[in-house]
């Protein structure tokens, strides 16, 4: 998007007060949305993202500017504007810049650019359709569809050019279903890094709208949760949210470095059970949270968080490294180039273990079920969590009974990890948008069936008997 | 109007686009964060957007571009024609003439601009020493930030209306951890103004102070119905969630719990909520994104729904004028309050506890987009306040869950406190006391 020569020019007037390392990440970023509601679409919407960051280091301190003014003079003002904040002498020059390759990990089959909008309008109707003929009390049913193709292209001090190419597609099904009681939501939201091939040869779309029609129309149906603490089997999939809130952010080196979480300073301690191995693996192909590279240009890479119940790597980017006085994993991402990268996950998940998932149910005599969650959220520095479960059920005598509605987690990350008592075999990953200090971006949480043996359950049904 | 936004409007009557609408948008942020005695984080950010929309056969096209040159403007002209061929929405698709009267006032604070970014971190450096030596139990100021903001947005349309606003304002964030053996609680503050005249830096301190350190020792009640009083905090989350049922394109879609209430009793007669977009400096806004001009309102009054909120769109579809609500941008323009605010009454906080007698405090609620469902109104979410014993605060409580509904709450209004506090959501309220809550410990 800039020459390399002006590339120099910026770098150099970056470090032109001292600053010891300096980055300029640019980027263009064609987004397309579309919204279809009851077979007919609702919005279309596209849009040109374009702008460029600029960040200055100097040992622990930062500075980050950035600009939709991406001329040689937008640039070179933000270089010198930022370069303001410091006030030695240069401590290097960048004299010549050369490109780094990475490994691409989401090939696109068939381009998203390539494929007319009636393509995706088309399959998107077709599940809106089939949501509504589900069932009578299904009376609106969205569906949303999001295709962005974002190129980055980032130059450092270190003299180098990192490139990567995103493209990203998902889609949202989010039927309301509406009884005598009041009305239901539910929320299905499959999606990958890579072209149009996901939704023709990859993912059935039509089945997972049917799936979240179902949990719509089972939840208006449902008793409402009882309360207190009790076993809970966390499903697979999107229950891995559970670990995504609880402990993946506690291990984000922007709240490790600081000290300021639970986990701080616990490098070889056992911090969960035995049975747990904990995983952020950034280069899964076609995965919607992988990353070519993270948004400081180093390679994405598979990070072991947690090994058998011991805490083995933090996710770490390139100035909570320096805090720390560890190297980057891959792992610093921001949204966009407004946001100053910092340490965040990719696709995180908790690895199998032994157990059958039917293994894991019989074992509870009285408990709940929550087969998939909702959103949640987490305080770093207490490790306090809650969240809500989509889709649960009370286990009786080791069987899945009647479903319930309206119940939420509660607990600690740092309890939970210990609790953890049995854990299933099988894993499966799933999509989310997962908001925090550099903005909000596609990351996969995911698990296999686990147990804990005691969690606080709220609800409004009172004691579970 | 800019002249470079003419070709835009040439290109739209090119492809027989009948009306069209630019909407320029531009931020220009910055930010400081201090940690240990230093600067931790500077950054500056400088963000033009610009946004169109165009009628096509009565139904819209939008696109929009952070790439302001001559190209990407034109095609924005061919993008709306694009989209509007695929769009099937057939809701009424209107670019607004313009109203009558606009009150335009100028609310830039200049004073913001002039105080040095080095008196800035001064004053940043000195609020994290006060807080480290406030209390014993702090035992690490996590975060002192700063953050100030300047905005200007233009709205110009084919029928010549042509709405220009700037506006600006800061706000000075500061949180600790407080730490008693292995009990860890958090507290925070945000001080949001657009002049640093009403800053006061001890009652400041005291307050990010107290949030963390009054929880520590916090434990569970037993499980049951409370009589509560809410903080101005977590009554103005509800609220926010309470009024989209108010929005009118949620009761056409038949997703609104005020559905058919219109003149009806649907909160205790405590409860008004008003909207005063012209009131304040900050969250000023005297069009809305449709070009419309504002107005202070009632939507709530004694309890009793006087009007929905409404955009040009859902306003014309139930045969009413719009009450300029509009918000968002882009295909589908949707409905936003701005400066909306549950009216106070005269009693203290204080005095609220007094009145209750024995009951529960609520300060703080978490999870709630995920534990309260709008459209049904029922909610679930971890919470944490003090037990009220006698009339006056007590010990802490933490880890329990509050369970009710949205609408029950504001029937249950027994009295308003006089505490108004306005949120960086610009949603302002103050205390209310409620007749019961479902508290599970």
């Amino acid at each position: 998007m800039i020459s390399k020569n002006l590339a120099i020019q910026v770098l150099n007037a970056g470090l032109a007060t001292g600053a010891d390392f300096v980055e300029i990440y640019l980027e263009e970023n064609p987004v397309l949305v579309i919204q279809v509601e009851n077979g007919h679409v609702k919005e279309i919407d596209s849009s040109l993202g374009y702008g460029a960051g600029i960040r200055l280091l100097k040992d622990l301190q930062s500075v980050y500017g950035s600009t939709s003014d991406v001329s040689r003079k937008g640039l070179l003002k933000l270089a010198s504007q930022l370069a303001a904040s410091f006030n030695g002498t240069p401590i290097k020059k960048v004299e010549k810049i050369s490109k780094k390759r990475s490994h691409n990990y989401y090939p696109e089959e068939k381009p998203l650019t390539d494929i007319p909008n009636q393509d995706k309008i088309k399959l998107m109707k077709e599940c809106s359709n089939l949501m509504s003929e589900y069932d009578p009390s299904i009376k609106i049913s969205r569906v949303f569809f999001s295709e962005s193709s974002q190129k980055v292209v980032i130059f450092n001090s270190d003299g180098y050019l990192f490139e990567d190419y995103r493209p990203r597609l998902r889609m949202f099904f989010a039927p309301i279903a509406v009884g005598p009681n009041g009305m239901e939501t539910s929320g299905e939201g499959p999606g990958a890094t890579g072209g149009w091939e996901f939704f023709t040869d990859i993912h059935d779309a039509k089945n997972t709208a049917l799936k979240a029609a179902e949990q719509a129309v089972r939840t208006l149906n449902a008793k409402e949760c009882p309360s207190g603490k009790m076993p809970v089997v966390i499903g697979n999939g999107f229950g891995g949210v559970i670990f995504h809130e609880a402990c993946g952010h506690s291990l984000e080196a922007t709240s490790v470095a600081k000290g300021l979480s639970v986990f701080s300073k616990k490098k070889g301690q056992q911090i969960a059970s035995s049975l747990v191995t904990a995983i952020d693996d950034g280069t899964i192909d076609k995965a919607w949270g992988s990353i070519n590279i993270d948004d400081e240009g180093h390679p994405s890479q598979k990070n072991v968080l947690i090994k058998n119940g011991i805490l083995n790597s933090y996710m770490v980017d390139r100035l909570n490294g320096r805090r720390m006085g560890e190297p980057s994993t891959g792992s610093g991402r921001r949204q966009d180039y407004s946001f100053e990268p910092t340490s965040r996950m990719t696709n995180t998940y908790i690895d199998n273990g032994k157990s059958t998932p039917e293994e894991i149910i019989s074992s509870v005599k009285l408990g709940l079920y929550a087969k998939s969650l909702g959103g949640g959220s987490v305080n770093p520095a207490t490790g306090e969590f809650n969240f809500a479960c989509s889709e649960a059920y009370i286990i009786r005598d080791g069987k899945v009974a009647e479903p319930v509605k309206g119940a939420t987690l509660i607990g600690s990350g740092e309890d939970i990890l210990k609790n953890i008592v049995m854990v299933g075999n099988d894993l499966k990953r799933a999509q989310g948008m997962c908001g925090s200090l550099s903005g909000s971006i596609p990351v996969d949480v995911g698990q296999p069936t686990i147990l804990v043996s005691e969690i606080t359950v709220g609800g409004r049904g009172g004691q579970l008997q | 109007m800019n002249k470079k936004y003419l070709p835009f409007f040439e290109q739209a009557k090119k492809l027989g686009i009948t009306a069209s609408e630019l909407n320029f948008q531009k931020s220009r942020t910055t930010s400081i964060d201090i940690f240990h005695g230093q600067v931790a984080a500077f950054s500056i950010s400088d963000n033009q957007d610009l946004v169109a929309r165009g009628v096509l056969n009565n139904h819209f096209g939008a696109a929009h571009t952070e790439k302001i040159d001559k190209a990407n403007i034109i095609n924005l002209a061919d993008q709306i024609a694009v989209n509007a061929v695929l769009n099937e929405n057939d809701d009424p698709a209107i670019i607004f003439k313009g109203s009558k009267k606009y009150r335009k006032k100028n609310v830039f604070n200049p004073e913001i601009d002039q105080i040095t970014v080095d008196d800035k971190i001064k004053l940043l450096l000195d609020i994290e020493k006060r807080l480290k030596v406030a209390d014993k139990q702090i035992s690490e100021v996590s975060t002192v930030s700063y953050e100030e903001t300047y905005t200007e947005s233009a709205l110009m349309n084919s029928y010549g209306l042509d709405l220009s606003n700037k506006s600006n304002y800061f706000y000075i964030y500061a949180s600790v951890v407080a730490k008693n053996g292995n009990d860890v609680k958090t507290g925070y503050k945000i001080f949001l103004n657009n002049s640093f005249k009403d800053f006061n830096i001890e009652q400041f301190v005291v307050d990010v102070v107290q949030d963390a350190t009054q929880k520590l020792g916090g434990k569970p009640i037993p499980t049951g119905k409370y009589k509560t009083v809410i903080n101005p905090k977590v009554t103005a989350s509800l609220l926010g969630f309470y009024m989209k049922s108010a929005v009118a394109e949620n009761v056409q879609k038949h997703t609104s719990l005020f559905e058919g209430k219109l003149g009806q009793q649907i909160a205790s007669s405590k409860v008004t909520i008003n909207e005063e977009p012209l009131k304040n400096n900050i969250f000023y806004n005297y069009f809305d994104a449709e070009g419309v001009a504002t107005s202070n309102k009632s939507f709530i009054e004694k309890g009793v729904l006087k009007t929905y909120a409404y955009n040009l769109s859902t306003a014309a579809k139930d045969n009413v004028e719009t009450t300029g609500n509009a918000g968002g941008g882009g295909s589908k323009i949707g409905t936003t309050y701005t400066n909306l605010g549950l009216k106070p009454g005269r009693l203290s906080e204080q005095d609220l506890f007094k009145k209750m007698q024995n009951g529960f405090y609520l300060t703080e609620v978490q999870g709630l987009h995920s534990g309260l469902n709008p459209t049904s109104g029922n909610f679930s979410l971890q919470a944490s306040g003090f037990v009220v014993r006698d009339g006056v605060l007590a010990e802490p409580v933490s880890l329990i869950t509050v369970a009710g509904n949205l609408l029950d709450v504001f029937k249950d209004v027994v009295a308003v406190g006089n505490n108004l506090e306005l949120q960086t959501s610009s949603t302002s309220a103050p205390s209310i006391f409620i007749k019961k809550l479902a508290i599970a410990g």
